[in-house]
């Protein structure tokens, strides 16, 4: 909801949000936000961060936003850096600290928008393992992402998006096992040739050469 | 005068410095006149970059308009438009007049902080620093880029509450170097009030130049004028760059 849509509904808890009588910032309190570059607000350390909505949008005192925000800290491994600055810490210290500041609002439901892309491979690990506990303590999470390793063993329900349109749709089971799009048949292949199969790569690429 | 002999620059030097009480209520009301306007087109130019930056379509358009009209004409004529515009729309002349007399190392000192000509050259230059200013305050708005009243919106902030709590405190920090430029023209703009009769810094030296008893040269009186502005400007300056690396963000 932080851009309009162009079309269709959106409903939370059974509440049409395009509903011109309602109140978006409220909305939006209950709707977490992760996002691929983090957004982190520069100019405050990781713990104002996390503690600004809290004493903005919810109201607390400064002595209960402080608590809360250490309290979400800790959930996501980072109290030991609640006084650093966002540019004093590295990427996915910077996007635990953009999870803990959604968390803390006790949303209905966090939206992941690629939260790991703009990571190296190795700070990924941290972020999923995070978001793994959060999956696990009953946050509903809306995740876009790449990771399919992480898709497979976290979500409910997997939805492909090509072009636009929902290609698939269902349990990872499903998803990984017997899609009926041939194009996530076709990205399924390339994850194996990339992840798993290099017995396959060589034969692609043997193939080749024998042309 | 044609027979004046070759000044001396030493004796001239110590003629001009018996004028110091003139020298003084000229450098006080340059200051006076400086410092009000710099505040007074601060807070306007911040409001004018918020609303050109976040106003929509409508209002930002005011801005755009007000900042270009005022980049674009004249300060001269801002200045005298604005002193004869009351009389010529028949408005009463305002006879508020805020004198201090003191008495310094026997002499008597007669400071004038209001009266018409001084307010009307405080709006002016307020008026006029605002445009400049809000395009200072735009770039370091538009340097801090989407992302961060995005942020602040998915937490459920205001547009006003995220200007106010994460947009501005991040712009008033990068905007220091930029803005520093704003705080060393003014003084120099200070000048323009001369034309509307404040006894500013100008027109005491005028007064002292052209003294019928105790002439002081022209070469003498501009020089000191020049060093009064290059000592204060560069305090200013420093002053400034000081604030800019205090309020640094740890890291950036």
């Amino acid at each position: 909801m932080l851009n309009p849509p162009d079309k269709g509904n959106i409903f939370l808890r059974g509440k049409n949000l395009n509903d011109p009588e309602i109140n978006l910032n409220a909305i939006r309190a209950r709707i977490g936000m992760v996002f691929q570059h983090f957004n982190l607000f520069a100019h405050l350390k990781a713990i104002d961060n996390v503690s600004l909505g809290l004493r903005r949008v919810k109201g607390f005192s400064k002595e209960e936003a402080r608590a809360k925000a250490l309290e979400t800290l800790d959930r996501v491994k980072m109290t030991k850096w609640a006084d650093h600055y966002p540019a004093q810490l590295s990427g996915g210290q910077k996007q635990r600290v953009g999870i803990a500041r959604a968390l803390a609002m006790e949303p209905d439901v966090i939206l992941f928008d690629e939260p790991t892309s703009a990571l190296d491979p190795e700070l990924i690990g941290d972020v999923l393992q995070v978001m793994l506990d959060i999956a696990k303590s009953g946050t509903t999470m809306i995740v876009v992402t790449h990771e399919m390793g992480f898709a497979r063993a976290v979500a409910s329900e997997m939805i492909f998006i090509g072009e636009g349109v929902i290609l698939e749709r269902g349990s990872p089971q499903h998803f990984f096992t017997s899609p009926k799009s041939e194009r996530v048949k076709k990205f399924l292949e390339q994850l194996d040739i990339l992840y798993g199969g290099h017995d396959k790569l060589l034969q692609l690429s043997n193939g080749e050469e024998r042309k | 005068m044609i027979f004046q002999t070759a000044p001396n620059p030493v004796e001239d030097f110590v003629k001009l410095l018996g004028f110091w009480d003139h020298l003084l209520t000229g450098f006080i009301t340059m200051i006076w006149l400086y410092g009000l306007a710099l505040v007074m087109g601060f807070f306007l130019g911040i409001l004018l970059a918020i609303v050109r930056q976040y106003g929509g379509k409508i209002l930002s358009r005011f801005s755009i308009v007000y900042i270009e009209i005022v980049r674009g004409t004249p300060l001269l004529a801002q200045t005298l438009l604005l002193f004869y515009l009351p009389t010529s729309l028949g408005l009463p002349v305002m006879g508020l007049e805020l004198e201090y007399n003191f008495t310094l190392l026997d002499k008597d000192i007669t400071l004038t902080l209001f009266n018409q000509a001084i307010f009307i050259g405080i709006i002016t230059l307020g008026l006029n620093s605002a445009a400049y200013q809000a395009e200072y305050f735009r770039g370091a708005i538009l340097s801090i880029g989407e992302g961060q009243i995005v942020a602040a919106e998915s937490l459920g902030m205001s547009r006003l509450s995220g200007i106010y709590h994460v947009v501005l405190p991040q712009a008033l920090r990068r905007v220091i170097p930029s803005w520093s430029n704003e705080a060393a023209y003014l003084p120099k703009y200070t000048v323009v009030v001369y034309f509307i009769g404040v006894k500013e810094l100008f027109r005491e030296a005028y007064y002292i130049m052209t003294n019928p008893r105790i002439a002081v040269t022209p070469l003498t009186i501009y020089i000191f004028i020049a060093v009064m502005f290059i000592v204060m400007i560069s305090l200013i300056s420093k002053g400034l760059d000081v604030l800019h690396k205090r309020t640094g963000i740890p890291g950036l």
